[in-house]
């Protein structure tokens, strides 16, 4: 049985999520640097009465990532995105399952396995 | 004391940065995660003129012009704290929101987002069949969902003759003995929905059973139409992807993303076969549509058939 890094919802991550089972690099904004734990916290762990009309409790529980370093980049313009610093994370066998969550940006759903250690694969880039 | 409800989430990152709300008289608004207060994100809405929330659902505007053109200049600040159930509670805010440049995106931001739904997939799977969705946002559909029929007709008509000179493109790469005799028919397609209940979307199906030949040809048009649109938002990608293959393909190509532009409206598809594993996505804005339909153009003109 696979046991994620938070506790997810039954039918969580989606069949059409993938298993990650090849190397891949992914995107993420973090606060601290180097990145620490709570840098990969969901949504959820970081609000747990938190609930928006049309959002998954899957979905939420999820981290978001990109695939291509340009679309986080374009984030940082938003309202207060600002801060925080990208960091590069090396996807590999036992990383979880990953699902594209955006039509036209890179943007993917990402739910870890408990046992990967995403800090040991970590790069500020 | 004013509420609204959301209606669509335009952009998503560890949470909804972006969404599209309604009030109770049907009036529009913008919302934007701004801060986090208490451990619950605060967001910027204004009200929003249909047109112009339509044109930055296109990509035609951008956030900032779209948040500073609010109606009366009225601006708010709302928290997702469930505290008005599914509503938000908007609390009016005082002072110029152009004084408020920390709440405000920079010039230029552009709405690139569009978060997956798995409706194509869902029918394709139901149906049996390669199902092709797509979502158009001409002006008249920025008050209420609806699409000129010479729009639609328009585009169905530039939609199939695409996929028919991308089946043609790709039979010709066959072998003589696969090769079908007429791959354009293997790629006709049949609507399916005329327009789904709450807006202008349109399912198409291949009109060929999924067991014959045809939806193999269609499968492999459709990726190569799927490879136009995501070279679109490079221009001399695009015209150099075009290259290798026959004018008319190119001319098709070029008569949709010109009549997109003509239209002002994006263009958004999805689709699927029974047996995806995920839905393919694709699609182009008219500001992208028109500046790739000028390229194609100019690169006609340099190199004549």
């Amino acid at each position: 049985m696979l046991i994620y890094r938070e506790p997810l919802p039954e039918d969580c991550p989606p069949e059409t999520a993938e298993e990650i089972d090849s190397p891949r690099i992914v995107y993420r904004r973090v606060w601290n640097a180097p990145p620490i734990d709570d840098d990969f916290r969901s949504q959820r762990a970081e609000n747990p009465g938190k609930e928006f009309k049309g959002v998954s409790e899957c979905r939420v529980r999820g981290l978001s990532v990109f695939v291509e370093r340009e679309d986080l980049e374009t984030l940082l313009k938003r309202p207060n995105f600002g801060g925080g610093q990208i960091v590069q994370v090396a996807l590999d066998n036992g990383a979880g399952a990953i699902e594209h969550t955006s039509r036209h940006t890179s943007h993917h759903t990402w739910w870890p396995l408990a046992a990967y250690d995403i800090l040991a694969r970590c790069q500020v880039t | 004391m004013k509420t609204i409800r959301p209606t669509a989430i335009l952009d998503y990152y560890d949470g909804v940065q972006i969404f599209e709300g309604r009030d109770a008289i049907g009036g529009h608004y913008i919302g934007v995660f701004v801060d986090v207060v208490d451990k619950v994100d605060q967001y910027l809405v204004t009200g929003a003129v249909p047109e112009r929330l339509r044109q930055y659902r296109s990509g035609l505007l951008d956030l900032r012009t779209l948040l500073l053109e609010a109606p009366g200049g009225e601006w708010y600040l709302t928290l997702s704290d469930g505290s008005g159930g599914k509503e938000f509670i908007l609390k009016p805010q005082s002072g110029p929101l152009i004084d408020k440049e920390d709440f405000l995106p920079l010039p230029g931001l552009l709405l690139d987002d569009d978060p997956i739904d798995d409706q194509a997939l869902r029918e394709a799977r139901e149906r049996h069949n390669i199902v092709f969705e797509f979502r158009v946002q001409p002006p008249e559909a920025a008050a209420a969902p609806r699409v000129r029929a010479d729009t639609l007709a328009g585009l169905l008509q530039r939609l199939q003759t695409l996929l028919k000179c991308a089946g043609e493109s790709v039979a010709r790469e066959m072998p003589p003995s696969q090769r079908p005799a007429d791959a354009a028919a293997l790629c006709l397609m049949d609507v399916a929905v005329p327009a789904a209940p709450d807006s202008f979307r349109v399912l198409l199906e291949a009109a060929a059973p999924l067991d014959t030949f045809g939806p193999r040809l269609l499968f492999r048009s459709l990726e190569r139409v799927d490879a136009l649109f995501a070279a679109a938002a490079d221009p001399e990608q695009a015209v150099e992807l075009l290259k290798p293959y026959p004018p008319s393909l190119t001319a098709a190509y070029g008569k949709l993303l010109r009549f997109l532009d003509e239209q002002q409206t994006s263009l958004w598809y999805a689709w699927a076969e029974p047996t995806c594993r995920d839905a393919s996505y694709s699609g182009v804005s008219a500001a992208t549509a028109g500046r790739l339909s000028q390229e194609l153009e100019s690169a006609a003109v340099k190199t004549p058939a």
